[in-house]
């Protein structure tokens, strides 16, 4: 139990101070013949003169003495009533420091209990800034992680593509490489031709019809035309490859999709496929800003998937693009009327990682990149399909001002 | 832990419970029904109207074989609800606790608030709950509207602590809630202070000083 305790065994050294005393000393002394000593619990001499031959008088608050009275001049009897009275005061004095000192550790209590609560909010607040900040950073990791796995698939969609477009264009390029090369073979035999001419110009015109000098030169002219023609046909398909990819352009840029569509049409329709049709139906567009090449890749996968369904299916048929604008936008259609697509299928056809055929097999990007790409430019993308029927997605971008 | 010195050992009881169950009137019937070797006079903080401002005081007292004082201080709190902060100070440091709860079935949620005001307020001062001695009295037994002694029993059943019934007013049940409080007491500190060995008192011996009884075998 601490001195400051309300319910400690209080003791007349505390209850009454020097000034207290002074002033209850005198007149009690008076009424006990002048003759008063006040004492404390231990007899410690708090007030007066005390003969060491005096009476004492106890002073009980509680159950011990709290201090002493003490006279020698005094008859018991008053000693004892003077006792009596004094405790009275004591006691008064008691409840009232009781009551204080009990008051002030209540409010003590109170602040306590406010100040440990207002800790424990500080601690819990603490804590929950904590656990948002820990789930802020886990969400973040998260998110980067999948658009990491996004960013995989994306590039190994492209890289697949990259490689199809790659082969076909391959392709094409040998096709007329290997003429062309031929042709300059059979030139140079030619050539020779004449070679055997300039030694054997003695025996004149004979010589010049003897090495059917007529057919060499009229077939070579030929042969250097068809040489000039295949030469035109790798320029062409370099350009359209150059200008698919846009090497050579900005990203953003204000463009005319029709050209987007035809440059994916002649990208993908190098070759056409047996049985497969492709039929544009293109009016006039405003020009949209956006990233030519991201849009050219769409409409490349998405003509490419047409293809592909149309294949899929086993019998002949067409894909068409069409496109129009209206006030508020771009419209841009692509169907066609292959195998199409199950209710299941297509209800997982943007999911990332949704394919029904293996990732790269020769689709282009996937139909999720596809929609990344016209979401990014505030677009809209849709699916109808009819399984056995055909399949038509649409576009729509909004016009940019 | 009760205050001890070379020549003394004091032992700090709180009467808890809702308002007006009747703490204060268990108090004054004490006083009149024990007749311990010391006792002092009943130190009341009362407003005028009856109601318990502080707490009140009883110290009662006896001296074991051994020449050591043993005295017992009793206090009560005051119940009504805004005292919070009083009942708390009041409560610290206490050796052991009755419960006061008031019978009358119109009380049963006063009672259960109080029950765990006190369970929350001894742990804020760091009193042990689930140790302390403390007593249940349900006062008041006179009144029609007290719920049954058996539906008492029953709801209090599992509870670890022994269970009284008391009306106060007529200090009917008052000394044997005290009795019980003295038992669990005894119990829980005989040992850590040395009270049979070196003190020489029996539990039957303390209980029998406190009340009163002398002559009482030990
Ligand atoms: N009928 C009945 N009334 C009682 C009994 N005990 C006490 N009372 C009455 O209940 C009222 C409150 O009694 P107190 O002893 O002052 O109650 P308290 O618990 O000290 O009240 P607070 O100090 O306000 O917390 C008084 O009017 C008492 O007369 C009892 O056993 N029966
Ligand atoms: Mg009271």
């Amino acid at each position: 139990m601490s001195a400051a305790d309300f319910d400690r065994e209080w003791h007349l050294g505390e209850l009454f101070d020097a000034t207290m005393l002074a002033r209850v000393g005198p007149p009690l002394a008076e009424l006990l013949d002048g003759d008063l000593a006040i004492l404390d619990r231990n007899g410690e001499l708090l007030w007066g003169l005390a003969a060491p031959d005096a009476r004492r008088e106890a002073l009980v608050l509680e159950l011990e003495p709290a201090g002493f009275l003490a006279s020698s001049a005094a008859s018991q009897v008053r000693l004892h009533a003077a006792g009596r009275m004094f405790t009275a005061l004591l006691r008064a004095e008691a409840r009232y420091r009781m009551a204080s000192a009990l008051h002030l550790e209540a409010v003590t209590q109170d602040f306590e209990t406010l100040k440990l609560e207002h800790v424990r909010l500080l601690a819990s607040e603490a804590r929950y800034r904590k656990l948002s900040e820990e789930l802020e950073a886990r969400v973040k990791a998260q998110v980067a992680d999948l658009e990491a796995r996004q960013q995989m698939l994306y590039q190994a969609e492209k890289f697949a593509s990259v490689g199809q477009l790659a082969a076909g264009m391959a392709h094409e390029i040998n096709n007329p490489l290997g003429f062309v090369s031929s042709n300059l073979g059979t030139f140079k035999l030619y050539l020779d031709k004449f070679t055997a001419l300039r030694d054997r110009l003695a025996e004149g015109e004979a010589a010049w019809h003897n090495l059917d000098l007529d057919f060499v030169l009229e077939d070579g002219v030929d042969l250097l035309a068809d040489c000039s023609s295949g030469l035109g046909r790798i320029a062409r398909i370099v350009a359209d490859l150059k200008s698919f990819s846009h090497v050579d352009r900005p990203p953003e840029e204000r463009a005319d999709l029709n050209a987007c569509l035809q440059h994916a049409v002649s990208v993908a329709g190098n070759p056409l496929p047996a049985g497969v049709a492709l039929r544009t139906e293109l009016h006039p567009l405003p020009p949209l800003s956006c990233n030519p090449g991201h849009l050219n890749q769409v409409f490349f996968s998405l003509i490419r998937n047409g293809m592909q369904a149309i294949q899929d299916a086993g019998r002949p048929g067409a894909v068409c693009i069409d496109s129009a604008a209206d006030a508020s936008g771009i419209t841009i259609r692509i169907a066609d009327n292959g195998v199409g697509m199950s209710p299941a299928q297509l209800e997982r056809a943007f999911e990332p990682f949704y394919t029904t055929r293996s990732v790269g097999a020769g689709t282009g990007l996937g139909l999720s990149t596809a929609r990344n790409i016209v979401l990014a430019h505030h677009g809209r993308i849709a699916i109808d399909s009819t399984p056995g029927a055909g399949t038509t997605v649409s576009l729509f971008f909004p016009n940019t001002p | 832990m009760p205050d001890q010195d070379a020549t003394s050992l004091s032992f700090k009881l709180v009467y808890y419970g809702p308002a007006q169950s009747g703490k204060t009137t268990n108090l004054l019937r004490l006083h009149d029904l024990l007749s311990p070797e010391l006792k002092g006079e009943v130190m009341t903080m009362e407003t005028k109207d009856d109601r318990t401002l502080f707490f009140d005081l009883l110290p009662l007292g006896f001296r074991a074989p051994s020449g050591l004082l043993i005295k017992l201080r009793l206090f009560t709190v005051p119940g009504q609800v805004a005292h919070d902060g009083t009942r708390k100070a009041v409560l610290s440091r206490a050796d052991g606790i009755v419960f006061v709860a008031d019978s009358d079935s119109a009380q049963e949620t006063n009672n259960g608030e109080a029950f765990q005001s006190m369970a929350d307020n001894c742990h804020r001062v760091g009193l042990d709950f689930e140790h302390i001695p403390l007593v249940v009295q349900f006062n008041k037994r006179d009144l029609p509207s007290a719920v049954p002694e058996a539906e008492v029993r029953e709801r209090w059943e599992a509870a670890p602590w022994p269970l009284c019934f008391a009306v106060a007013l007529r200090g009917e049940g008052v000394a044997s809630t005290f009795e019980a409080l003295l038992r669990a007491l005894y119990r829980h500190h005989a040992e850590a202070l040395g009270l049979a060995r070196e003190h020489g008192i029996s539990e039957n011996a303390f209980v029998a000083g406190m009340l009163g009884q002398t002559g009482t075998p030990a």
